[in-house]
């Protein structure tokens, strides 16, 4: 063998170790400039090979660059180590405790009353009900008389009622939107009215302030069976299909007959005589309900022998009670974010 | 009303029922719903008679007696006792260990103050014999020791609670119940026989002088009757039913009301004056003592019942002091009368004398039983009051109007009611119910006419009669059906008031998504709190609950205002509490110069105006490490209206910088300074800011609160009904100059966006500041602001000569109007 020979052996042997050597992607690229670069060790000898004989120069110069190619895949190999060591490197730098807490922003709710007004709406809506609302102050004539509650009619006592001047009340009830509707359309009607009313009561259980959902059907030939299927169908729709629907005779002045109406009890079915929602019974009582008396399509302007028709009015907060389960009335009104966070 | 389980049988054969608890739900069944069912003996049967052997102090408190007592076994038994009414020797109660008493107590053995007590001795508060009671209960000297409580009583009936509906008057008696059990299970009324009186010879003449108001009166005078305790039948029936005795002939007539339904009255007929008893109106001013010891002063309006001399009774009402029973009283004068309900009414309620009678009388009462009853009632005065049997009638008297009795019929059809109801009854199956209800029946092929039973003032009407029927054949016999939607359903396209709903629902999905929460609070505060905002209602509650639901709100701010501080009230963390808050309702206001009254049948004169009103104070983040979460300030509401009005995609909506001029009204509700005026169209609609600092104090508020609230009925008439037209963009580049001017602190942002937006049509799209600077190297007074202009055109490239034409006017202009300088 040749010096020259062992030089370019030697020399190449070195630029591998130091190929393997190179702990960053600059040591490495120090490598190939002192190794491969114009001035570097393998390009030094094959710059000599000028100063052997014509007959070795192929043999040597196939083994310089032999050489040549053996360090530089050596140093890509390399390369690609130390660039994935690197990001690895990178990663561990910017390690998060990603169990911190995140920058969530504020979750809004819709009031359980809302939401209650809603899905009522929206349920009673697929048959036909279309929603109407009307003022909260309202004349005695509309909340009262024009529903056949004349003036010192023993049912006044059922809705102790505020008065805001001669003749002019906080209405007591959802009805006059009702009558209201009536004077301004012709039949059919079919409309549902959700709203704020309000009663002299305030105990755990009666609130002064308080909501209902009426809803009026008007047409040719209604019965007492289409008022039961409507609210057959809106219990199941609305506590589930297993719930059946309880009507009892009962009476209120605008309609006749009357009834009222209770679900089954989801929680127990009667099965529990200490059941926090039915204490028992098996049934809850969510409505009132009944076939429009005659003397509303009269004060309507309708013709009474030529049209029928049922109502009915349930109290919203009860429904969301029942729906979410909410203990106690009262909550409802003071604006707590702990409760009007949770719906 | 309780109605007793052993007297209705005595009306009505009951035997066919298990148990009352299934008379019980018939009666619910029927529309007579019947809240509770109560066996008398229920909460007392761990409660038994002991006699006291011992009797000595507490070692370990004074207050405490220690007790033992002989429960009849000799088994004795040591008591803590905190009565100190009884004495050795004395048969008291005592609540055994596992007695739940009918107040609720439940007993368990306990010690107390180091002593063990095995049971409790009761009063009779806590036996729910009396609402209030001195020490425990001391039986008499030969009670049998060791007997169950209730059958010392004699406690074995039930009763029922019912609750009973406005229509049902007839009800209101043992009497009526019966008659409804009756017809329900096809049994016959038991009802006793009653000798008829002749109605003659009486010493007191009665006069009607109130024509139609008091169409009957039946007096019945009898002598030798003796006042005093009443038999223990007669005791057992009131108490049963919760009604206190007081002597004979009181109990007797509440007897005789309670049984038939007729409110009657017993008059010491000795103090009647002039020998006769008129019915009249009052006159203005007269003065009338009543049996409850107070006194009225007549208006003219009500009834009175009147002697020669003076009124003696509030007709329906109550009975005069002046004429009132005593215990001398040896004769008495029996009234069975009917007055008009509403005169009734009016009276008690006037006099706040609500009382079983008169509500009876509103209710209205059986107008051809008059007779019957009176002579039910001379029987009761002879059979409880006449212990030497001495006492007799000495003669009666009536009075009656002609049109005393109105007959009324229904007409109606088989068909009619199969309608009403959705069923297919068969004439037979009608015809039945109805007469099982003692109505009379015609009838003409399918049709009918019906005269229902006297006592049956409710049914007026066929869809009365269609009631009866369907409560007879119960209501989970109707069938169940949906009814047929006729006509078109209503269009949403175009419909004002279906877009008004929706805008609504939207505007609230908007800011719930804000992060905020919605609340409803109550329309009406205390006058004090409204002032605490300057504000006063124009509509005030007459007949408020209490002074703080007096005032309806002329705005949202009070009720949102109490709502963050009832937040903040329980709030103790270290960091500041995120309150964010909104609601959406009208405000109330009234501009009459007269005081409010209805003007016609639909119109108040009271305006309500729908508004939106929202709040937020505290961190900007639900939840980020400390330094991360911020404080919400002005831009944050800034950013919620923007976000609002933006997604509605309103209109003409305009802000603007509030001044104190701007704001009016609101200018001690915001700070000035932080505030801007929103309007829709040439409509201000509201304002939004900091709450003023003044107020802030005020309140305690612990951290700056923003607050806004809009009238939303110009919103919802610039918000857009029909659905978002596509919208095409550039497909050139957009090319932007970025410029930092110099310029006074008085110079709004706005004013330079909207100069450059003028000066550089057409092709400069958006001008947005992205920068403001004060302090070192600014000169006071200065700011420095970098404003970003972006060019783009919608049919070609820009060239760079083009936008340095344009940013070369925009600044030009810049420096002409606003003294700004390139930086």
């Amino acid at each position: 063998m040749s010096d020259i020979q062992n030089q370019i052996a030697a020399n190449g042997q070195a630029a591998l170790s130091s190929v393997a050597a190179a702990q960053t992607l600059a040591d490495l690229d120090h490598v190939r400039v002192t190794v491969l670069g114009k001035k570097g060790t393998l390009s030094e000898a094959l710059k000599s090979l000028g100063q052997v004989p014509a007959e070795e120069r192929p043999k040597l110069g196939a083994l310089a660059n032999e050489w040549k190619s053996k360090v530089e895949s050596a140093i890509d190999a390399r390369k690609v180590d130390l660039e994935a060591k690197q990001i690895e490197l990178e990663l561990v730098k910017t390690k998060l405790d990603v169990t911190l807490p995140s920058r969530k922003i504020h979750q809004g709710s819709l009031h359980p009353i809302t939401q209650t007004v809603r899905k009522v709406s929206q349920v009673l809506g697929r048959i036909g009900f279309d929603v109407a609302v009307g003022p909260e102050i309202e004349t005695d004539f509309l909340n009262f008389e024009a529903v056949n509650i004349p003036k010192d009619h023993p049912a006044r006592d059922m809705q102790d009622t505020f008065f805001i001047g001669p003749g002019v009340v906080l209405r007591s009830q959802t009805s006059p939107v009702q009558m209201r509707a009536m004077r301004s359309q012709k039949w059919p009607v079919r409309i549902l009215s959700p709203g704020v009313v309000y009663r002299c009561d305030s105990d755990a259980t009666h609130s002064p302030m308080f909501h209902q959902i009426e809803g009026l059907w008007v047409d040719q030939k209604v019965s007492l069976a289409d008022l039961k299927g409507v609210l057959d169908f809106f219990a199941k729709e609305l506590f589930g299909s297993d719930t059946k629907i309880r009507l009892r005779p009962s009476y209120f002045p605008f309609v006749e007959p009357g009834a009222e109406v209770d679900v089954s009890c989801a929680i127990c079915a009667g099965k529990n005589p200490t059941c926090s929602m039915c204490k028992g019974t098996g049934w809850l009582e969510i409505l009132g309900a009944g076939m429009v008396h005659p003397r509303l399509f009269e004060l309507a302007g309708y013709t009474p022998s030529e049209v029928s028709g049922f109502a009915f009015g349930m109290g919203v907060e009860r429904i969301a009670m029942l729906l979410h389960d909410i203990p106690d009335l009262r909550l409802m009104f003071q604006g707590d974010q702990r409760f009007l966070k949770q719906f | 009303m309780k109605v007793s389980y052993q007297w209705l049988n005595e009306w009505v054969d009951l035997s066919g029922f298990n148990s009352p608890q299934q008379l019980a739900d018939l009666l619910t069944a029927r529309g007579l719903e019947v809240e509770d069912v109560r066996r008398q003996d229920q909460g007392f049967e761990k409660v038994i008679t002991v006699q006291i052997i011992n009797k000595q102090k507490h070692p370990e408190a004074d207050r405490l007696s220690l007790c033992t007592v002989n429960p009849g076994s000799g088994e004795y038994l040591e008591i803590v006792c905190g009565a100190q009414n009884m004495k050795i020797g004395d048969i008291v109660c005592l609540a055994q260990i596992g007695a739940l008493l009918p107040n609720g107590l439940k007993i368990e053995k306990s010690k107390i103050r180091g002593v063990v007590s095995n049971g409790m001795l009761c009063s009779e508060t806590e036996l729910g014999l009396k609402k209030e009671s001195d020490g425990i209960l001391i039986l008499p000297e030969k009670t049998p020791l060791g007997w169950k409580l209730s059958d010392v009583f004699g406690l074995d009936d039930t009763v029922l609670e019912i609750k009973l509906t406005a229509n049902r008057g007839d009800c209101l008696s043992h009497r009526g119940i019966a008659r409804e059990v009756a017809a329900a299970i096809g049994k016959e009324l038991k009802a006793p026989t009653v000798k008829e009186l002749t109605f003659a010879n009486s010493p007191i003449k009665v006069e009607l002088q109130a024509g139609a108001d008091a169409p009957q009166f039946y007096g019945c005078y009898i002598d030798h009757i003796k006042v005093g305790p009443s038999p223990k039948w007669l005791k057992t029936r009131l108490e049963t039913i919760g009604q206190r005795s007081i002597n004979n002939i009181v109990d007797v007539s509440n007897f005789l009301m309670f049984e038939f339904g007729y409110p009657v009255h017993i008059y010491d007929a000795d103090k009647i004056e002039g020998g006769v008893i008129r019915v009249r109106k009052s006159e203005k001013g007269e003065k009338l003592p009543l049996l409850d010891g107070g006194e009225v002063e007549t208006t003219g309006e009500e009834l009175v019942i009147a002697d020669a001399k003076k009124a003696i009774g509030l007709a329906g009402v109550m009975g005069g002091g002046n004429s009132e029973v005593s215990d001398a009283t040896t004769r008495v004068f029996l009234e069975c009368a009917e007055f008009n309900p509403t005169l009734v009414r009016r009276a008690a309620f006037r006099t706040g004398r609500r009382s079983e009678a008169s509500l009876r009388f509103e209710k209205g009462i059986d107008p051809t039983g008059l007779k019957l009853a009176i002579a039910r009632l001379a029987a009761l005065v002879l059979k409880v009051a006449s212990p030497d049997l001495e006492a007799k009638v000495i003669g009666a008297a009536e009075a009656v109007q002609a049109t005393a009795h109105p007959k009324k019929t229904i007409q109606t059809s088989v068909a009619t009611i199969n309608q009403q109801l959705g069923t297919t009854l068969s004439t037979e199956k009608i015809t039945t119910i109805l007469k099982n209800l003692e109505c009379e029946i015609e009838t003409t092929g399918e049709s009918f006419k019906i005269t229902p039973p006297s006592y049956r003032l409710d049914l007026a009407i066929s869809q009365d009669i269609a009631e009866e029927v369907a409560r007879t054949i119960g209501y989970e016999a109707i069938p169940s059906t949906i009814p047929v939607l006729t006509g078109m359903p209503r269009s949403e396209k175009n419909d004002p008031v279906f877009h008004r709903l929706s805008t609504i629902d939207r505007m609230k999905d908007i800011l719930m998504e804000q992060g905020l929460s919605e609340i409803i609070s109550y329309a009406f505060h205390s006058d004090p709190w409204l002032q605490k905002f300057g504000m006063k209602s124009t509509v005030k509650v007459l007949n408020p609950i209490s002074e703080d639901q007096s005032c309806m709100v002329p705005s949202l701010l009070p009720g949102i205002m109490k709502a963050y501080q009832e937040n903040e009230r329980h709030h103790f963390g270290s960091e500041p509490l995120p309150v964010r808050l909104f609601e959406l309702r009208p405000v109330f206001d009234y501009r009459g110069t007269s005081a409010i009254e209805a003007k016609g049948e639909s119109d108040t004169g009271v305006t309500e105006q729908w508004r939106v009103s929202f709040l937020i104070s505290g961190p900007r983040f639900d939840q980020a490490l400390k330094a991360e979460r911020g404080e919400v300030d002005f831009f944050d509401a800034k950013a919620i209206v923007e976000t609002l009005f933006d997604t509605l995609a309103t209109k003409g909506i305009r802000m603007r910088a509030a001044t104190s001029e701007l704001l009016g009204g609101a200018a001690s509700l915001f700070h000035s300074g932080q505030s801007i005026q929103v309007a829709a169209g040439k409509e201000g609609v509201g304002f939004f800011g900091r709450i003023h600092p003044k107020l802030e104090s005020e309140l305690k508020l612990r951290n700056p609160v923003f607050w806004g609230e809009f009238n939303i009925e110009p919103v919802i008439g610039l918000t857009p009904m029909k659905e978002r037209s596509f919208c095409a963009w550039s497909t050139f580049p957009t090319m932007e100059r970025d410029f930092a001017l110099l310029v006074s602190d008085s110079v709004s942002a706005d004013h330079l966006i909207q100069s450059a937006l003028k000066n550089g049509k057409p092709i400069a799209k958006v001008v947005k500041i992205f920068d403001t600077y004060k302090g070192a190297h600014i000169p006071e007074g200065k700011v420095s602001i970098g404003v970003r202009v972006i060019f783009s055109d919608a049919a070609k490239s820009l060239e760079e000569k083009q936008i340095d034409q344009c940013s070369e006017l925009i600044v030009k202009k810049w420096q002409d109007e606003f003294q700004a300088v390139l930086r």
